[in-house]
C-alpha cells in the first residue's frame, strides 16, 4: 500500500502545521498541494470513464459479417416464410404518441391499478415490457411486466386463462375445437383475421409480429419498399426492411422492421411519423432464444385464493364481453376500442392502404358508444379534445375521432379527414 | 473513547512501524469495526426499529377486518392468506425511507463519528493507512447494508408465521411456490435492498469525509435519498431516471416473477457500483487531503 507513509506524511504536516506555524509553512503547504491534486484524480477519472463506457456502449455494435444483399421482396419473402414458433424472448414497447403520460407510478398506484379504465391509455404511452414464451402453436404464455405487478396470458392447447397479480383475479376461457390459432398471437397465422375472441379487459402490447403483418397488409403498391443498413435486434444480425408510404394522406413516414436474417422472424418494429427523426412507437426484442421454455410455464393452475370466472366464447358478430373480470356491465358497449374495431371492422369508403379509415358505427341498443368509453375512461375523456362533430384523440402516428352520435372513426390520417369521413353521407 | 481504544488493541500499539504493518491488520481492524458497529446501542435500536416495522403491519392486518384487493401497498392483501406476505410488504413500505434513514445514519458516522469523538486522529497513528481506513468504514456500512432489509425480511417473516397461516406463495405470474423457496425469494430480496443500499452508502461515506459533525452527514445522506427518489417521479427528468440511485429500489418485484426476472438486478447492480465507483473515488480525494485535527 504505496500511500501509507504518504498519509503519514500528511498527517505529522498537519501536525506540524497546528504546533509550529513556521516560516516554511508555504513549502508544505505546496507541497501538501501538490499531492492533493494526485488524490483527486480518481474521482475526475471515474467519472470519465463511466461517461466512456456509456458512449461506446450506445455506439451500436456492427454486426460480425456482412449480411448477404437481398431485394426488398426477398426479405418479404424471409418474413411470410419463417417457422418460427417456439421461442422465449422479452418485448420492449416504446411509445411517444403525444398523449399525456399517465401519472407516475408510485408502489402503492400504477396503470395497474387503475384497473382496466386506464389500460388503453396505458399502452399507448411511456414503456411497457412483456415477456413471451411460445412452443409451438398452441402454446403461449404472454406476461405483462409492471412495476409490482403483472398480467398474464397463457394458452395451452384450447384453455386459456388470464390472470392479473394486481387483484389476483383469474379467468378462464375454452375455445372451440376449430379455433386453432386463437387468441393468443401466433406467428405465421397469415390466413383469414381470426374471429375476436372474448377477452378480459387486458390489453397486450403487441409482438413484432403482430404489428409486422399490420403494417405489411397496410403497404401497398404505392409503398416504397427498400432495405437498409443491417441492423442488430436482441444480439442478432437483421435486415432492415423499411417501408415508405407515399400516400399523402397518412400520417405515418415510414416503418422499419427489422427481420431476422437467419430464420425471417420480425424482430423489431419501430414506426416513424411524417417528419419526425425518432420512432413515435417501436416494439421489439431485447432478448431472444429460440429453445424451447420449461413445459411448467404452460401449465396454469389459478392460485388459492384467486377470483376465477368463466368466460364464454363469442363469435365476433357479437358484441366481445369485455371488462375486469367480475365487473359489472359485462354486456355493455365495448371498452376497448382496439377489440371493438377489430370486431367490427369495416373499411370506409375509398380508403386502402394507409389512408384506410375505420368506421364502428353507432349499434342500437348501445347507441353510444363513444360517450359510454369516454365515461368509463377518464384519462381519454381528459385526452380527447372537443372538435366540431365530436371529440378527438390525436397521436401523432393515428387519430380517433368519437362523434357525437356515437360513431367512432379512427384512422392513421390526419384528423380533418376522420371529420370528413364521419360528415360524409 | 471506548471504540478507538477498541480499535488500537486490535490492530497493534500506536507506536508501531507504518511500513510493517502486518497484512492481517486490514481484515482485524474490520473485525473490530463490525464489532463497535454492532457493539453499539444505536446500531441496535436502528434493527429493531427496522424489525418493527413487518410487526407493525401484521398487527394492523389482524386486527383489522379484511383488505380489499388492490389496495393499499402491494401484497398487503394477501397477508390473511399467508403470513409470509408480511416480509415482502414490509420490505416494500421500508424501501422509500426507512431503509435509507438507517442506512444514512450509519453510513453518514462512519468518518465524521470518529472526528466529532476526536478518535480519528488516533486511529490514524495506528499503521492503518487512511485508504484502509475508509474502505474498512465502507465495508462496516455496507454490513449494515446487509443487515438491516435482512432484519425486516426475517423478522417479516416471523411475525407473519406466528399471526398467520402460512403455505405456498402466489407469485406475481400466479404461480405457486413452496415455503421454502418463498423463504429462499424473501433473502433474494434482502440481497437485492442490500445492493441497492451499496451506492448510498458510498454516498454517506463522502458526505462523512466533508465534515466533522456527523449529525449533519447522516442529515445530508437521508435528504439526498428523498431527493433522489422524488427527481425520479417527475416525467420531465425521464432522460435523468436510469441514473438515479433510486431508480431501481422497487425493482425487486421482478424476483416475484416466474421464472425470475434478472434484469433489474442486473441493472441495478451495475448503477450501484457506479456510484460506489465514484463517490469511493470522491471519499478517497477528500479523505487522503484532508487535514486531520480531530
Amino acid at each position: 500500500m504505496g500511500s501509507k507513509d504518504g498519509d503519514g506524511r500528511t498527517m505529522n504536516d498537519s501536525l506540524n502545521r497546528r504546533s509550529r506555524n513556521g516560516p516554511d509553512m508555504d513549502r508544505v503547504a505546496s507541497g501538501g498541494m501538490n499531492r492533493a491534486w494526485l488524490r483527486w484524480v480518481p474521482a475526475v477519472a471515474v467519472p470519465a470513464v463511466i461517461a466512456a463506457g456509456v458512449l461506446a456502449g450506445s455506439i451500436p455494435a456492427r454486426a460480425g459479417d456482412p449480411l448477404p444483399d437481398k431485394t426488398p421482396a426477398e426479405v418479404i419473402a424471409l418474413l411470410a416464410g419463417h417457422r418460427t414458433h417456439t421461442f422465449s424472448g422479452t418485448i420492449e414497447q416504446t411509445s411517444e404518441l403525444g398523449l399525456p403520460e399517465l401519472p407516475a407510478t408510485g408502489p402503492t398506484s400504477g396503470p395497474a391499478s387503475a384497473g382496466g379504465a386506464a389500460s388503453i391509455m396505458e399502452l399507448l404511452t411511456g414503456e411497457h415490457t412483456a415477456r413471451v414464451y411460445m412452443d409451438g402453436k398452441a402454446k403461449a404464455r404472454i406476461q405483462v411486466v409492471d412495476r409490482l405487478a403483472e398480467r398474464d396470458i397463457i394458452r395451452h392447447g384450447n384453455d386459456v386463462w388470464f390472470y392479473s397479480s394486481k387483484d389476483n383475479s383469474a379467468a378462464h376461457l375454452t375455445l372451440p375445437a376449430h379455433a386453432r390459432d386463437l387468441p393468443l398471437t401466433d406467428p405465421g397465422n397469415t390466413g383469414t383475421p381470426p374471429p375476436a375472441a372474448p377477452e378480459p379487459d387486458m390489453p397486450v402490447p403487441p409482438t413484432p409480429q403482430e404489428l409486422a403483418d399490420k403494417f405489411l397488409a397496410a403497404a401497398d403498391s404505392s409503398t416504397a419498399m427498400s432495405v437498409g443498413p443491417a441492423v442488430e435486434a436482441a444480439g442478432r444480425p437483421a435486415y432492415n426492411l423499411l417501408l415508405e408510404p407515399r400516400a399523402e394522406g397518412t400520417l405515418v413516414g415510414s416503418v422499419a422492421i427489422a427481420v431476422d436474417a437467419a430464420n425471417g422472424m420480425p424482430l423489431s418494429v419501430a414506426v416513424t411519423a411524417r417528419g419526425a427523426a425518432q420512432p413515435a412507437f417501436s416494439a421489439g426484442f431485447t432478448s431472444l432464444s429460440l429453445d424451447a421454455p420449461d413445459e411448467a410455464l404452460f401449465n396454469f393452475v389459478p392460485p388459492p385464493g384467486s377470483t376465477v370466472e368463466e368466460l364464454q366464447f363469442r363469435h365476433p358478430e357479437h358484441v366481445p364481453p369485455t371488462g375486469v373480470p367480475g365487473a359489472p356491465g359485462m354486456h355493455e358497449a365495448p371498452d376497448d376500442p382496439a377489440g371493438s374495431i377489430k370486431a367490427k371492422i369495416r373499411p370506409y369508403l375509398d380508403g386502402t392502404g394507409w389512408e384506410t379509415v375505420v368506421e364502428v358505427p353507432a349499434e342500437a341498443g348501445a347507441a353510444s358508444a363513444a360517450n359510454t368509453l369516454l365515461s368509463r375512461n377518464p384519462l381519454l375523456a381528459q385526452a380527447a379534445v372537443a372538435v366540431p362533430g365530436g371529440r378527438l384523440l390525436s397521436t401523432s402516428l393515428f387519430n380517433v375521432l368519437l362523434t357525437d352520435d356515437g360513431r367512432i372513426f379512427a384512422g392513421m390520417v390526419p384528423p380533418e379527414r376522420l371529420q370528413a369521413a364521419s360528415t360524409a353521407p | 473513547m471506548l471504540p478507538s481504544s477498541a480499535r488500537l488493541g486490535a490492530s497493534g500499539t500506536p507506536g508501531a512501524e507504518a511500513g510493517a504493518a502486518p497484512r492481517g491488520s486490514g481484515l482485524s481492524l474490520l473485525w473490530s469495526e463490525l464489532r463497535v458497529l454492532f457493539g453499539r446501542r444505536r446500531t441496535w435500536a436502528l434493527l429493531l426499529a427496522l424489525a418493527a416495522i413487518p410487526v407493525l403491519v401484521a398487527v394492523a392486518v389482524r386486527i383489522s377486518s379484511t383488505v380489499p384487493p388492490g389496495r393499499g401497498p402491494a401484497f398487503l392483501d394477501r397477508i390473511t392468506q399467508n403470513g409470509l406476505f408480511v416480509a415482502f410488504t414490509a420490505m416494500l413500505v421500508s424501501v422509500p425511507l426507512f431503509l435509507p434513514l438507517t442506512v444514512g445514519v450509519v453510513a453518514g458516522d462512519t468518518i465524521a463519528g470518529e472526528a466529532n469523538m476526536g478518535t480519528l486522529r488516533y486511529l490514524l497513528v495506528a499503521p492503518t493507512g487512511r485508504v484502509r481506513l475508509l474502505l474498512v468504514k465502507y465495508a462496516g456500512a455496507l454490513a449494515f447494508c446487509l443487515a438491516a432489509p435482512v432484519t425486516v425480511g426475517l423478522a417479516g417473516a416471523a411475525i407473519g408465521a406466528a399471526l398467520f397461516p402460512v403455505g405456498p406463495v402466489t407469485l406475481l405470474s400466479g404461480d405457486v411456490i413452496e415455503a421454502p423457496e418463498a423463504a429462499l425469494r424473501i433473502l433474494l430480496i434482502a440481497a437485492y435492498l442490500s445492493v441497492s443500499l451499496a451506492g448510498l452508502s458510498a454516498i454517506g461515506l463522502f458526505l462523512s469525509t466533508l465534515t466533522v459533525v456527523p449529525v449533519g452527514a447522516m442529515a445530508a445522506t437521508v435528504v439526498v435519498s428523498v431527493v433522489s427518489q422524488v427527481l425520479d417521479q417527475l416525467p420531465q427528468l425521464e432522460w435523468l431516471h436510469p441514473w438515479l440511485f433510486s431508480h431501481y429500489w422497487l425493482g425487486f418485484g421482478d424476483l416475484l416473477r416466474q421464472p425470475v426476472l434478472w434484469d433489474s438486478f442486473a441493472s441495478n447492480a451495475l448503477l450501484q457500483a457506479g456510484y460506489v465507483a465514484v463517490f469511493g473515488a470522491l471519499a478517497y480525494g477528500r479523505f487522503v487531503t484532508k487535514d486531520v485535527l480531530s
